[in-house]
């Protein structure tokens, strides 16, 4: 296509024939008005602010519907077409409320931006306002209309670029306005996609107050999953690839941040399902399960892509390989570094392996992710105890620690040093080495985190009668999921919420109960918990073996050579780098007791950090998946997009806690691809251009192309 | 991370950063000013004009007001608690900065008061030639216009969040993009022009003890959180009172015209317990007004008249009128009111008898009945309880009767930083931090405890001239160091 030269106020530019002279303007930093137009959108020259002068032709022309021509001399600041504008304006100002005064856009309200350039911010007309009360009954987005100016732009987002035409303009009581077409957002079959909202130039259709963060750049708030992601998996993407039927690329994209998608996909803590925008409608997307399913048909397609730098000759040691040790070493390697894993147990894993019991994460998907990872050079030494970080350091150019948390805590209780109290780490690890440490008749749990349904589903398989999980938290307030807890339910395990642990009861030297009191209140201060005790609300459950899952800490000491704070190792909370140069450190054993996602994320700015260290770039981005061009003409909701959360089959109580079979099974086919379809695409928001104001635009001295 | 330097860096471009960077730039310093809102402008965007004393615009139109006239008012107004020689230097500056705002296109459509007892110090900024709206936002362009031309750098939707001080001098800035992108200006002066905290209820609760949305329904400008008065505190800065530019307000019904206009005008006003306590002619002072309810329990005053004032003022026009409250026709009075009524607006109230009225709302009935019979009897013979003048004493009598529920509010914060009459940044040892300025409402503790409302203007008047203050300072000391 050929390019043409014209003359906008004086200076000369270049621009592609196809242009129009706004565009042509504003691609070269000079400002013109323009309301109506919107660079995703096309032209419908109603607003009248971008009329400018074009020597030779009487009048004005509107610069949004006119191409550029050879030889054009455009004037932006004409009287004439600066007198068009001033009462364009005014005219909007006619339903626009008189005062900003209480308007959340102030600041960032193209209509007082464009009123300001333009010199007219309201003449005395006589306003007469749109009666129309506020509609904050969609969970999303909030309708003020009253401030609506009719610019439609929101009506042909949604119709144009969506294909959904959830907005309308339609005669009410003799005026025009902006209504939704139907009942409510919902029947009208929005998508939620926010089009509406990117493109409103007032107040009049807006976010929600909180569901997205505003203190975070818009690129990172718009897509809250993947924001939410320690590892910003880029969930929209992978999802729109398993809705395509494209499970390897699915893969292949989760597989660009993550070295243990389906490891993920049966153990994440998902946050991104907490943030999920869905969560505002009938439940987040069940992304976790949608995950596990497309890692499960992973093809390896993407091997072929991954990058492997050359050998660099320097020698990486790290030391744990739970899920940060891995990912640690994984990159690493990937970047040239020759990586040695020790492994203090008998196989490497780490928590995922000897605290995650069987039933919930099959040994063979972590057997499977990990020999990929030494399938690429790394060495694991198991059976491997590292004494000292820093002897190990003299040995090697970076030493990278993440020994986890494998002790558990416990509390100061009457009797807690009995044999038949045990601790969470040793339970657990115990059972995953193959010699379980023997249940009684009646367990109770103290603890109500994931790790406490761990121990308590455990000693149900162990063959424990009667289970008792208790902790100082409400039922809602509780660290553990809720899916984990409803599934603890169907196992028959009791869960006693709001209790305090006031005693273990023992006779002859042999637990036979726990003693505990009703609280209220409860607040975690400076000092650890606070909270009221209820009156006449001590009772004792029955046990035989009681077990505390009230936190873990890293099996650690001084002799290690790192600095620790509180038990735990210290580290530079950007660089995870220790006291030590040269020894980092990152994983639970730095943050306390996390999640495999948390340690996988930080595991990988720890990466970028030593791969500096050792004068690398750091940069471990790359590109697995093919190239997606994400269609935003999504069209109606359709039932099916309408639906609510789709749970995955799980095996049947009275059978699942008989063995250590896993017990959810996640999703088939055509689960997957029903759930697929739930997805809001948030992503898709950002292919909408950002509103610029006149003061964005500089105007570059001769022109540039 | 960008880095920049320059001779000064000014921390936003509401009237006080603006015009700051007009004068530093004018004065033959390099400048660069970080905006972080999307525009330019700040709240003065929705302002209508500054006040200028012994102006063109005055003369023109015989309004009798000079320097020493307004300076000995305003003393005598704020009992000296406040800092004379920055009062004087301002309002002896005020007539020259409209003239240098007309210099760069701003053009007036006169001097005004804002309610018949003001006086005419307000010079409202000509939209299209005569009295509009939002005039403010059209000298603020002006404003950055001019500091482009003269090589200012105004740079959007950043976020200044630390200034750097190194050897107990100022060095700079950090800040952030809307991006993400990290930005750092070394520079030998900063000048702080955030505009108050009135968008952080932490900030009006900490200092000034009101619960947002319970005692105080203040205008939040969005942005409005106290940054510059965090970041100026954190660089060694003294902190002045800080106080709510105060006004008073129906909350959920300050956009709901003719509503209002209707409910401010200067019938009964009551307390929680039925009785007066203002004179009600005060109600065109908003200032005054917004303290009086301000101290009654739980904040609200009501204001009550009957269908005769209301038909009287459908025939004949409102007792009192201001620029921004102006309904040209009060037709559709009844119509709106009973939709907000039914809206469940907590605002306004409409009932058939006084007992009921009272009931809606929360008032003991045999009080408000007795102080309604009290107040109907001074109709017809004086306000001896308050002095109001008889013009405005109408008696409530005729069915149905209307009651508005007002309360505090605010234009903004004043107050925060410390400042000498040269706007440079003080200790609490009254020792200056070098290359330090902040203006604005930032600094603004010049009205003492209530905003000046007899001179109109005040606030745009004195953010416009304390930046060019604090711009000139700023200009000369990057100059010698």
């Amino acid at each position: 296509m050929g390019t043409v030269q014209l003359t906008i106020d004086g200076y000369k530019i270049v621009a592609d024939e196809s242009k129009t002279v706004l565009e042509a303007a504003l691609d070269n930093g000079i400002y013109i008005p323009h309301l109506c137009h919107h660079e995703n959108l096309h032209p419908n020259g109603g607003c009248r602010l971008c009329v400018v002068k074009q020597d030779g032709v009487d009048g004005v022309i509107t610069s949004c519907s006119t191409k550029v021509r050879e030889g054009m001399v455009i004037h932006t600041k004409d009287e004439q077409a600066e007198a068009i504008r001033k009462l364009s304006c005014d005219f909007m100002f006619k339903t626009h409320p008189t005062e900003c005064t209480g308007c959340p856009k102030y600041g960032k309200c193209q209509l007082a931006s464009i009123s300001q350039y333009v010199g007219d911010t309201g003449r005395d007309l006589r306003y007469t306002q749109i009666r129309v009360t506020a509609d904050e009954s969609n969970p999303l987005m909030l309708h003020e209309m009253h401030r609506c100016i009719l610019c439609g732009r929101c009506v042909r987002a949604c119709e144009e670029m969506r294909g959904v035409g959830a907005l309308k303009f339609e005669k009410v009581d003799g005026r025009m306005r902006v209504v939704i077409n139907g009942a409510s957002l919902e029947e009208a079959g929005c998508r939620f996609c926010g089009a509406c909202v990117e493109v409103c130039p007032t107040g009049s259709i807006r976010d929600k107050v909180g569901v997205f963060d505003e203190n975070l750049p818009r690129e990172r708030a718009l897509v809250p999953c993947r924001e939410a992601c320690p590892a910003h998996v880029d969930v929209p993407k992978y999802i729109r690839f398993i809705n395509e039927g494209n499970y390897a690329a699915a893969a292949a994209t989760v597989r660009e941040k993550v070295p243990l998608p389906e490891v993920l996909g049966y153990v994440c803590v998902h946050n991104c399902e907490t943030n999920c925008k869905r969560n505002y409608l009938n439940g987040p997307v069940s992304i976790r399960n949608l995950k596990r399913y497309a890692a499960q048909q992973d093809d390896g397609a993407w091997k072929e892509k991954a990058f492997q730098k050359p050998d660099t000759g320097k020698k990486v040691a790290v030391i744990g390989s739970g899920p940060a040790g891995l990912t640690v070493a994984y990159y690493m390697r990937k970047l040239g570094h020759d990586v040695t894993v020790f492994e203090k147990l008998p196989q490497a894993g780490g928590q995922m392996r000897y605290g995650i019991p069987s039933y919930r994460l099959p040994r063979e998907v972590l057997d499977k992710e990990i020999e990929e990872i030494k399938a690429i050079g790394v060495k694991i030494e198991c059976n491997s105890e590292v004494q000292s970080a820093v002897d190990l350091k003299k040995d090697y150019d970076v030493v990278y620690a993440a020994i986890g948390t494998h002790a558990g805590n416990k509390l100061p209780l009457e009797n807690n040093d009995l044999p038949d109290v045990y601790l969470n780490a040793d339970f657990l690890r115990a059972e995953n080495l193959g010699n379980p440490l023997p249940v009684g008749e009646n367990v109770v749990v103290l603890g109500g985190g994931n790790v406490a349904i761990d121990c308590a589903e455990t000693a149900v398989r162990l063959g424990a009668k009667h289970v008792v999980m208790t902790c100082l938290e409400a039922a809602d307030k509780m660290t553990a999921s809720d899916e984990e807890v409803t599934w603890a339910k169907e196992d028959g395990i009791i869960v006693e919420n709001s209790r305090t642990f006031d005693a273990i009861v023992a006779e002859n030297g042999k637990v036979t109960g726990l003693t505990v009191t009703g609280i209220e209140g409860l607040k975690f201060g400076p000092k650890g918990p606070e909270f009221t005790r209820i009156p006449d609300s001590t009772v004792t459950f029955p046990a035989d073996t009681v077990i505390f899952a009230v936190g873990q800490h890293p099996d650690v000491t001084e002799a290690f050579g790192l600095e620790l704070n509180r038990g735990r190792i210290v580290a530079n909370p950007e660089t995870f780098e220790t006291n030590i140069e040269g020894i980092y450190a990152s994983g639970d054993c730095v943050t306390g007791t996390r999640s495999v996602i948390q340690a996988i994320g930080e595991a990988r700015i720890a990466v970028s950090a030593m791969d500096r260290y050792l004068g690398g770039d750091g940069n471990i981005e790359e590109n697995l998946a093919p190239e997606q061009d994400a269609n935003p003409c999504i069209g109606k909701a359709t039932d099916a997009e309408k639906a609510g959360r789709h749970e995955p089959k799980t095996t049947e109580p009275c059978e699942r806690v008989k063995n250590f079979d896993p017990m959810d099974l996640g999703f088939d086919c055509s689960a997957a691809g029903c759930e697929s379809d739930r997805c809001l695409q948030c992503d898709l928001r950002l292919q909408i251009a950002p509103q610029k104001f006149w003061s964005d635009y500089v105007p570059e001295e001769g022109g540039a192309q | 991370m960008k880095k920049l330097e320059t001779d000064v860096v000014i921390v936003g471009a509401g009237p006080s950063g603006l015009a700051a960077s007009v004068q530093a730039a004018d004065d033959g310093a390099s400048v660069i000013v970080l905006n972080k809102a999307d525009v330019v402008g700040g709240a003065a965007n929705m302002g209508m004009g500054p006040l200028g004393i012994g102006t063109r615009q005055q003369q023109a139109q015989m309004v009798d007001i000079d320097v020493e006239r307004a300076f000995k008012m305003f003393m005598d107004y704020t009992h000296w608690r406040v800092d004379a020689n920055l009062v004087k230097k301002y309002f002896e500056n005020s007539k020259e900065t409209i003239e240098w705002l007309e210099d760069m296109g701003v053009e007036f459509a006169g001097a005004y008061p804002y309610f018949p007892k003001s006086e005419a110090t307000w010079h409202i900024v000509a939209v299209n030639g005569g009295i509009g709206r939002n005039g403010g936002a059209i000298m603020n362009k002006a404003m950055m216009d001019k500091g482009t031309e003269l090589g200012v750098e105004y740079m959007n939707s950043v976020e200044v969040q630390e200034i750097v001080i190194e050897d107990g001098k100022v060095a700079g800035v950090k800040a952030k993009a809307a991006d993400g992108e990290e930005i750092e200006v070394s520079a030998k002066a900063v000048i702080i022009a955030t505009g108050g905290a009135g968008d952080s209820p932490e900030y009006l609760k900490e200092r000034m003890g009101y619960t947002w949305g319970e005692d105080m329904f203040n205008f939040r400008i969005p942005g409005n959180v106290g940054d510059g008065i965090k970041m100026a505190i954190a660089a060694g800065a003294a902190t002045t009172e800080m106080n709510m530019e105060m006004i008073y307000v129906l909350p959920n019904t300050d956009m709901i015209e003719p509503l209002p206009a209707v409910f401010m005008q200067p019938n009964l006003m009551v307390n929680q317990f039925g009785r007066r306590f203002i004179n009600e002619e005060q109600m065109q002072n908003t200032t005054f007004t917004g303290n009086a309810i301000n101290i009654q329990k739980g904040s609200v005053g009501y204001s009550i008249f009957d269908s005769s004032i209301l038909k009287g003022y459908k025939k004949r026009g409102l007792d009192v009128v201001n620029f921004v409250h102006h309904p040209e026709n009060l037709d559709e009075f009844d119509e709106v009111l009973d939709a907000q009524i039914a809206g469940g607006n907590k605002d306004v109230y409409m009932a058939d008898t006084i007992e009921e009225l009272a009931e809606k709302l929360g008032i003991d009935p045999e009080a408000l009945s007795d102080t309604i019979d009290e107040y109907n009897d001074m109709c017809d013979s004086a306000d001896t309880q308050f002095y109001k003048p008889r013009k405005f004493m109408k008696p409530i009598r005729k069915a149905p009767f209307y009651a508005g529920a007002f309360r505090p509010s605010g234009y903004g914060t004043l107050g925060g930083i410390k400042v000498n009459d040269d706007m440079e940044v003080l200790k609490d040892n009254w020792e200056k931090i070098p290359g330090l300025y902040a203006c604005g409402t930032d600094t603004c503790t010049i009205y003492g405890d209530s905003y000046m409302f007899l001179l109109p203007g005040n606030t745009m008047g004195y953010c416009l001239n304390s930046g060019r203050f604090a711009g000139e300072g700023a200009a000369a000391y990057a100059d010698e160091n």
